[in-house]
């Protein structure tokens, strides 16, 4: 049983041209495929047609990533918890249905064509601080520092993050608190990233607002849409780690 | 540890700001609240309880003083931050709906820059109609008899609507606020995060409901 829906999608040419919802007819959609693999459809039958194919990210389309991202109708990833778009199944859809597709908004997300959007933004954070720093040399034990259970428990589940950028989509003010809140916890909580504990915490939230994201509101729905489910009580651990480096570490 | 933004300016910083003053507010309503509740003793009490607050005039004065620094703080840096998550999303969605799942927002979370504007406009009006309203004079105490202009204000049914009204407001703006500053303020994990948001509730409730029962009792007894 195939669905026929219509897809208003988000059509950008490029950053200087102003982009608009364009409507697309979507005809014979199998329930069993995934919500990409329905785009890629859409795609064929706009090339065969000698229009433009809607640009959009993907990669592994299994989740793991963090390459795709879109908005559907208006939820970062669609209507799935714990899921990216590539992992949302048209199964989720009646047939008939109109679905919106837009891109990730935020200042510190330029389009660069129609779904597809410029998270660099998210590297630049990285890079100020999303590292430990030691010298090379053959590979240590893997037993020679003891983590305890829960704090490695702990700093898994925020290293989970595969940095799609759905918490700034999703998020009223398009803060990254959620995204660079993981990343400071990632390495803040292990025994490796103590030496680099407060600078880490200022340097990453200093880039975060240099970047030009908004601040936190707390209302949660960069952790209702995260695809690896990453807990805002990160963003509680970044604040107490920023205030304790601003305040008493050099 | 060095960095390129003042504390105050930077998204955690504000945000550390802001819950600090907005939880000593909220202490401030605690203890407003404790005080009104005399309303309910009579007027002896009320009276008596609002001249001994007005007798300790040094501290009085530098508590007010701080009161309104904290408000001014608290209302500024908040509209400061707004204004930069506004420019922080230039182009709207022109779809966007509520990621169910764990989301936390709510009536309360998305209303907070309006419902504080209410709360200032408020305590304007609020301290006009009281500190500053009639001053009736206890003809045996000779002090000024506060809970004779408590009580006529009540008597009007669209200033107890207003006021109760207001209250709602103000218990929605605590209903997000309070746990939204303790986890600004990093004092939130994930074993009690969501006992947090439940525990601002419940108090949002009783603080706001305590109030409201106030010209509501007014206006039914006297």
């Amino acid at each position: 049983m195939s669905m026929n829906l219509t897809l208003r999608i988000w059509r950008q040419a490029n950053p200087g041209t102003p982009g608009r919802l364009v409507e697309y007819a979507a005809q014979g959609i199998s329930p069993d495929m995934s919500f990409l693999e329905m785009l890629d459809v859409v795609n064929e039958q706009l090339i065969r047609k000698g229009e433009e194919p809607v640009a959009f990210d993907s990669d592994c389309r299994e989740g793991i990533c963090g390459t795709c991202g879109c908005m559907v109708n208006g939820v970062a990833h669609g209507p799935d918890a714990a899921a990216t778009v590539c992992q949302l199944h048209m199964r989720r859809f009646k047939n008939g249905d109109t679905i919106t597709i837009e891109p990730w908004r935020a200042a510190a997300f330029p389009v660069v064509k129609d779904l597809v959007v410029d998270r660099s933004a998210l590297d630049r954070i990285v890079r100020a601080g999303g590292y430990i720093s030691m010298n090379v040399g053959a590979a240590p034990d893997a037993n020679a520092m003891p983590v305890a259970k829960g704090l490695a428990d702990e700093a898994f589940d925020a290293a989970a993050c595969i940095q799609c950028g759905a918490c700034v989509a999703a998020c009223k003010n398009a803060s990254a608190a959620l995204f660079t809140a993981a990343k400071i916890s990632h390495l803040n909580l292990l025994p490796q990233g103590q030496a680099e504990r407060g600078r880490r915490a200022v340097a990453m939230v200093d880039q975060m607002d240099v970047e030009g994201f908004g601040a936190c509101s707390n209302e949660g729905e960069c952790e209702a849409v995260c695809p690896k489910e990453i807990s805002i009580s990160n963003i509680a651990r970044m604040n107490r780690e920023y205030l304790r480096a601003r305040l008493v570490a050099r | 540890m060095p960095s390129r933004l003042s504390f105050f300016s930077s998204t955690v910083g504000s945000k550390i700001l802001i819950g600090l003053t907005g939880l000593l507010l909220f202490g401030f309503l605690i203890g407003h609240l404790a005080g009104n509740l005399t309303l309910l003793v009579g007027a002896e009490s009320f009276n008596s309880y609002a001249h001994k607050l007005e007798g300790l005039v040094p501290v009085l004065y530098l508590a007010e003083v701080g009161l309104v620094a904290i408000f001014v703080l608290h209302v500024v840096r908040t509209l400061l931050n707004v204004w930069r998550n506004t420019v922080a999303r230039p182009t709207r969605y022109s779809d966007k709906r509520r990621a169910y799942h764990t989301s936390r927002k709510s009536w309360s979370s998305t209303t907070m820059p309006l419902t504080g504007l209410f709360i200032l406009a408020f305590v304007v009006l609020h301290i006009r109609t009281f500190k500053f309203g009639a001053f009736y004079r206890d003809p045996t105490t000779g002090e000024r008899d506060l809970f004779r202009l408590v009580a006529e204000v009540y008597q009007n049914p669209l200033y107890v609507g207003f006021y109760v009204a207001a209250m709602i407001l103000i218990g929605m703006h605590l209903n997000h606020g309070i746990s939204s500053a303790a986890q600004s303020l990093g004092l939130s994990n994930q074993r009690y995060g969501r006992g947090l948001v439940l525990g601002g509730r419940m108090l949002a409730v009783v603080i706001a409901g305590g109030f409201a029962v106030l010209p509501l009792y007014m206006y039914v007894a006297y």
